[in-house]
């Protein structure tokens, strides 16, 4: 399974498009490998975005905890300390509603909807590439 | 004409990587994240990938000195391995992986261990084809600065 939540990938351009905000939208990643950090981080901010990192979910929760708030969450599933299931399960109780996007590379179908289950929006098999990114920037501007 | 053959030879150095199945479709989604602002994106991740791994292959390699084998810690191991391979467009070495995780599962020892030997093989003829690829690239400039001839 590639990916659950939102609609069918439509988009087959490969164009980076700029999502056209008034105010950047702000995106938490939440990814332990700091190779796939890099990545995003440097995917999401030529979409436009502004971006913060988390190395795990209680970083994540941490942040929210602080005060932080975000658009959108991008979170790995296998992380130590706390995991993305963990962390989207206790943002959601502390009544986050920041859309939140499961990136994970497990591919089976009962471990992405377990995931799923926990809170997420929708959730991609890594590795995240710009057709994803343009479905959920464009989820998210319709929200 | 000399640049123009430089460039011809550094995108046919490129093809040949994909031809020969080493690279995919998520390398050309790195090379697109390279621009003015992240000029050197590409062989800064690359570099970034093969430093982290160094680890996770003395691990795996030390794990599979042990007995009896940890498979779970050996699947775990690979998992990483396997996501850093993915994000960098690593075709072959990924397969290698998700080999070694099929014999992780059926508990197979000696499947892990061939497996292992093959990966780091891949993973070193990878490395070196992308030395030498952007050693090239480097010296020949990107396409849109070469020189014109007054």
């Amino acid at each position: 399974m590639e990916k659950m939540g939102f609609g069918n990938v439509t988009s087959t351009s490969k164009t980076m498009k700029i999502i056209d905000t008034e105010k950047k939208i702000s995106v938490l990643i939440v990814e332990d490998n700091l190779l796939i950090q890099k990545i995003h981080k440097v995917m999401m901010t030529k979409f436009g975005t502004e971006v913060q990192l988390a190395t795990n979910g209680k970083e994540a929760v941490d942040l929210f905890l602080s005060g932080a708030s975000f658009d959108l969450v991008l979170t790995d599933l296998e992380m130590p300390i706390m995991d993305g299931i963990e962390a989207t399960k206790q943002l959601r109780s502390m009544g986050v509603t920041s859309m939140i996007v499961g990136v994970t590379s497990r591919n089976q179908d009962s471990e992405i909807q377990a995931f799923m289950n926990a809170g997420l929006n929708a959730c991609y098999v890594k590795p995240l590439n710009a057709e994803k990114v343009t479905v959920v920037l464009n989820e998210l501007k319709n929200i | 004409m000399d640049r123009n053959k430089q460039h011809r030879q550094v995108a046919l150095m490129r093809q040949s990587l994909f031809d020969q199945g080493l690279l995919d479709e998520q390398f050309v989604q790195l090379e697109e994240l390279q621009d003015d602002a992240n000029p050197n994106f590409v062989e800064e991740v690359v570099t970034l990938f093969y430093r982290d791994s160094a680890r996770l292959i003395l691990n795996i390699d030390q794990a599979l000195d042990k007995s009896p084998l940890d498979f779970a810690k050996l699947d775990g191991y690979m998992h990483q391995f396997k996501g850093s391979a993915s994000s960098i467009g690593a075709k072959k070495v990924k397969s290698e992986c998700t080999l070694f995780r099929e014999y992780c599962k059926a508990g197979n020892g000696e499947g892990c261990k061939r497996t292992f030997q093959q990966l780091k093989k891949e993973y070193a003829l990878l490395r070196k084809k992308l030395e030498t690829y952007f050693q090239l690239a480097r010296q020949v400039g990107p396409v849109e600065t070469a020189c014109r001839r007054i």
